[in-house]
């Protein structure tokens, strides 16, 4: 939690920026601290802790906004970083024409505090280290494999965000996530199969609970057999995908492009616009009628559900597509009047305390259906079941995609048979998506978080959680991932 | 209006480094023990719907400290540089040591070494400030206004101290400017685009790259849609870059003798064209070479393939001392270049072309198989048919399904080497190209 010492440094800012004249300002200081365990072929080749303090103060003047940040947290600096937010402000004021108009949101004072059973933190690194270790070693049991890696990652960042409008509150995250992959190497050709937990807010119970060394046994045996699998033929397959692929899937056809600020053209120089213009709200046929996406920011233990997101605005639930109806977005405080919304979603989060926060995609989760993943399996008479992320790239409006994935099964006449490998598809998005006819129950739902979600300039990375249960896609373009194709 | 001079906040200097890090090492007991600092300050505008969305400035101080008991060691970091914190990062840092598993790869720290001195701290791009900034996105903005054309863009700058000490009397210390500028310009549905990277502020050409992105905007309109396939291509050096940076990073030795490398068995083999080289010129004055490495090894300069035959790989130091390398090359400062008669300009590529697509830039760039290189990624900002050496129309942009090692096998026409920098790669110098053939696998809908 925060000290008393930083409630003093965010009073010291919220006065300067009182006495200049702006309709508002905020002050996060966060302290970030994170384990990062790198195991390399049967070694431990890098153990690392990082503490990365400092503070971030956003100023709005005359609709108009200002940034400034500083790693040296002291009563002397944090009066010159205000300032400077300030003049910052002023200066990009001069210059506008359209004054930005903040959403209206209740003040708040709260704390926030993930629960956890075991603090990764105080967790012995003996510990941690023997369980990769021990998992590359059961990677190399299978003869095949050339290669070996594991890791361990664990983040607890301790925010305070203290806001003009009185808002005052405090945080106690935590995050981790582990992973291992294997590479099988067979007549010139390699090949890898990675086990990933999902990144959770969780202790460390999230790693014991998760089998690393059954993992590390199926892993290095499919890796083995991948590398000796025929490579796909080219043609129309129906797919039926694993929930930690359409956790990926999700997140660059349907996240990226529901982020109001790319529908406005804020990204345009970088991450790109978006096909899901504003016209299209309530009225698009994105999907089939499977097809229902939900924004869910309070969801316990996904990554985007810190309570309040950096505008502090409260986590809340919505949709982004209703039985294939495109009619949500992701906003913050600024773009959510530009469409008519009363008050921000609250989806504006930075990362960490030097970056200014920005629209950033939900934990937005496909809704479970009624089928079992056999059923989805026995009603497909030639196709693909798909595992895990590979390749994947989406153009810069998010229609055009092409993914790969980690494992693929040939499904024959209702059966899953062999391995395949070299399997890409690739399609347009809400074509994609009307492809959908049907998905797993809520029994086979499971999420998966991404923590490198890159936007924003100067980069930012984001934090979400997709959930999914596996869902079946008709007819896709399938062609093979190499060079003659 | 003082904070606005460019003068604040004050860099880590070398002695304050120095100090820093005698500071750790009087103090530890480690039988190496190794510090780094980044004291990076910068600063960035950012425009969209021509005016300015967001204007920041930040400083981050970090100092990371290394040790090793033996073949143990561990890291650990902070952005607090009072002296009880950088006590604790050591003792941190301690403890992982201590209780690591002996690493069959730690090498102690490399020798002390005379680093190059270069002009990597460009004063005007130290000095500049939020007020030069937005004078520069100002600029941008008009351009684009007076047309009646949307930009979106950034203007930034930085200044970084970065220093690397160990106990055995390494020291490198060196100040470090970094200058960009983008911009997208949208003129109803078509895009252009332009960027620039530079240790000089005062060499991002806003007004000529502003009015190259409008002119490709304009050329834009009206894109019609090809169908899939292989097509000559003519290859602006953003896309060339790229692609390169792809083929730059799969270089790394270590997979190459594990035989999990694109390269694997190709070391001393024709890989690309034989008319082209690839170097490391640590010196140019348009590219970001550095002093020393994150390693503490001195950037040099290199020959990495040399008319089309692979020549050098990516060495980390453990895998450098097994296969007897003394010299570690660096390739922080790459230019490519084809030896042969080059073609003036773009324009002239252009001329010279019966029928091909020519590509402003490539987006979201990524392996689709690390074994052949292949890769993917979309045409993007400016993509059109050229047909009898001109311009005839835009055309919606692709998808391509491609490996460089594939493309580069053959060029039929190109330039001297440009600057070249693009949202996903670093800075190179690199010829715009003319290829024969390149696959393009799908077609988007704008």
């Amino acid at each position: 939690m925060s000290t008393p010492a930083w409630d003093e440094f965010a009073e010291l800012a919220l006065k300067r920026i009182a006495s200049s004249g702006a309709e508002y300002g905020d002050i996060r200081v966060q302290d970030s601290s994170t384990e990062h365990i790198q195991g390399e072929d049967r070694r431990i080749a890098s153990i690392r802790d990082t503490r990365d303090i400092g503070f971030g103060v956003r100023v709005l003047y005359h609709g108009a906004w200002g940034f400034a940040a500083s790693s040296v947290l002291s009563l002397e600096e944090v009066p010159r970083v205000a300032d400077l937010a300030i003049e910052i402000a002023k200066s990009s004021a001069s210059v506008a024409i359209e004054r930005v108009r903040l959403a209206p949101e209740p003040v708040h004072r709260d704390r926030v505090v993930t629960p956890y059973r075991l603090d990764p933190f105080s967790v012995p690194l003996e510990k941690k280290t023997d369980l990769l270790l021990n998992t590359m070693e059961v990677l190399h049991l299978q003869s095949g494999i050339a290669r070996s890696s594991a890791s361990l990652w664990a983040r607890r960042d301790r925010k305070l965000f203290v806001s003009s409008e009185g808002t005052h509150l405090e945080f106690d995250l935590l995050a981790g996530q582990g992973e291992c992959t294997a590479t099988a190497l067979h007549g010139g050709q390699f090949a890898s199969r990675s086990f990933n937990t999902p990144h959770l807010r969780k202790g460390y119970e999230l790693i014991e609970e998760a089998d690393f060394l059954r993992e590390a046994s199926r892993v290095a045996d499919q890796a083995v057999e991948k590398v000796k699998a025929p490579a796909v033929d080219a043609g129309q397959y129906d797919l039926v995908l694993d929930p930690e692929h359409l956790s990926l899937t999700i997140h660059e056809s349907c996240g990226h492009p529901s982020e109001l600020d790319r529908a406005l053209g804020y990204e345009a120089n970088y991450a790109g616009t978006s096909f899901l213009t504003m016209e299209k709200r309530g009225n698009f046929r994105y999907g089939s009628r499977h097809v229902n996406l939900v924004a869910d920011n309070t969801e316990p233990e996904t990554l985007a559900a810190t309570g309040y997101d950096d505008d502090g605005v409260m986590c809340q639930q919505w949709d982004i597509v209703r039985h294939g109806i495109f009619v949500g977005y992701c906003t913050n405080r600024e773009v959510a009047p530009k469409i008519g919304e009363s008050r921000s979603c609250g989806s504006n989060r930075a990362d960490g305390w030097a970056n200014i926060p920005i629209v950033r995609i939900a934990n937005i989760g496909l809704e479970p259906g009624e089928a079992t993943r056999d059923q989805l399996i026995a009603d497909v008479k030639r196709g693909i079941y798909i595992e895990g992320h590979g390749s994947y790239s989406i153009d810069q409006r998010r229609y055009n995609f092409q993914f790969g994935g980690d494992a693929f099964w040939l499904i024959e006449n209702g059966r899953r048979t062999h391995m395949l490998r070299d399997v890409i598809y690739h399609g347009i998005t809400p074509e994609f998506w009307n492809s959908c006819d049907g998905v797993s129950d809520r029994s086979f739902r499971q999420r998966y978080g991404f923590i490198t979600c890159g936007k924003g300039q100067p980069g930012q990375s984001g934090w979400m959680t997709h959930a999914a249960s596996p869902a079946r896609f008709r007819q896709m373009q399938v062609i093979r991932g190499e060079g003659s194709s | 209006m003082t904070v606005l001079n460019g003068t604040w906040p004050k860099m880590t200097s070398s002695d304050e480094f120095r100090f820093l890090s005698e500071l750790v090492m009087t103090r530890s007991s480690a039988d190496h023990t190794i510090v780094r600092l980044r004291d990076h300050h910068a600063g960035t505008t950012r425009f969209a719907n021509n005016q300015v969305i967001q204007n920041v400035d930040a400083r981050r101080g970090s100092l990371a400290v290394t040790v090793a008991f033996g073949g143990r060691h561990g890291t650990a970091g902070t952005t607090d540089f009072t002296a009880g914190a950088i006590q604790d990062t050591l003792a941190r840092a301690e403890r992982i040591a201590r209780i690591s598993p002996v690493d069959p790869e730690y090498l102690p720290p490399p020798d002390p070494s005379w680093f190059p001195v270069r002009e990597t701290a460009k004063p005007e791009t130290m000095a500049a400030g939020p007020a030069k900034r937005l004078e520069y996105a100002n600029e941008a903005i008009g351009h684009c206004r007076m047309e009646n054309i949307m930009a979106a863009g950034v203007v930034s700058s930085s200044a970084t101290a970065v220093g690397i000490a160990a106990d055995n009397g390494l020291f490198g210390y060196e100040r470090r400017a970094d200058a960009r500028f983008s911009l997208t310009v949208q003129a109803g549905d078509a895009t252009g685009w332009s960027a620039a990277a530079h240790r000089s502020i005062d060499h991002l050409r806003i007004q000529e790259r502003t009015l190259a992105a409008i002119a490709k905007s304009k050329r834009g309109r009206d894109a019609y849609e090809l169908p899939p396939g292989r097509y000559p291509v003519i290859l602006e050096p953003a896309a060339v870059a790229g692609l390169w940076a792809w083929l730059i990073w799969s270089l790394d030795a270590k997979s190459y003798m594990k035989g999990t490398s694109p390269f694997a068995g190709k070391l001393g083999q024709a890989i690309v064209d034989e008319r082209l080289t690839l170097r490391n010129l640590a010196d140019h004055a348009d590219l970001l070479g550095e002093g020393f490495t994150h390693e503490g090894l001195p950037s040099t300069a290199s020959e990495w393939i040399d008319h089309g035959t692979l020549k050098q790989l990516a060495y980390d130091r453990f895998t450098a001392k097994v296969h007897g390398v003394i010299t570690i090359p660096t390739l922080e400062a790459p230019a490519l270049s084809v030896e042969g008669p080059q073609a003036h300009s773009i324009q002239d590529l252009i001329k010279g072309a019966e029928r091909a697509i020519l590509v402003t830039n490539f987006w979201y760039i990524r392996p689709v198989n690390p074994r052949d290189l292949t890769l993917t990624g979309m045409t993007r900002d400016g993509t059109f048919l050229v047909e009898k050496g001109e311009i005839v129309s835009a055309v919606r942009n692709f998808r391509f399904h491609e490996s460089p090692l594939q493309a580069f096998r053959h060029l039929t026409a190109w330039t001297a080497p440009m600057e070249a920098v693009t949202s996903e790669t670093g800075k190179m110098l690199v010829p715009a190209v003319a290829l024969p053939q390149f696959h393009f696998s799908s077609v988007t809908r704008f």
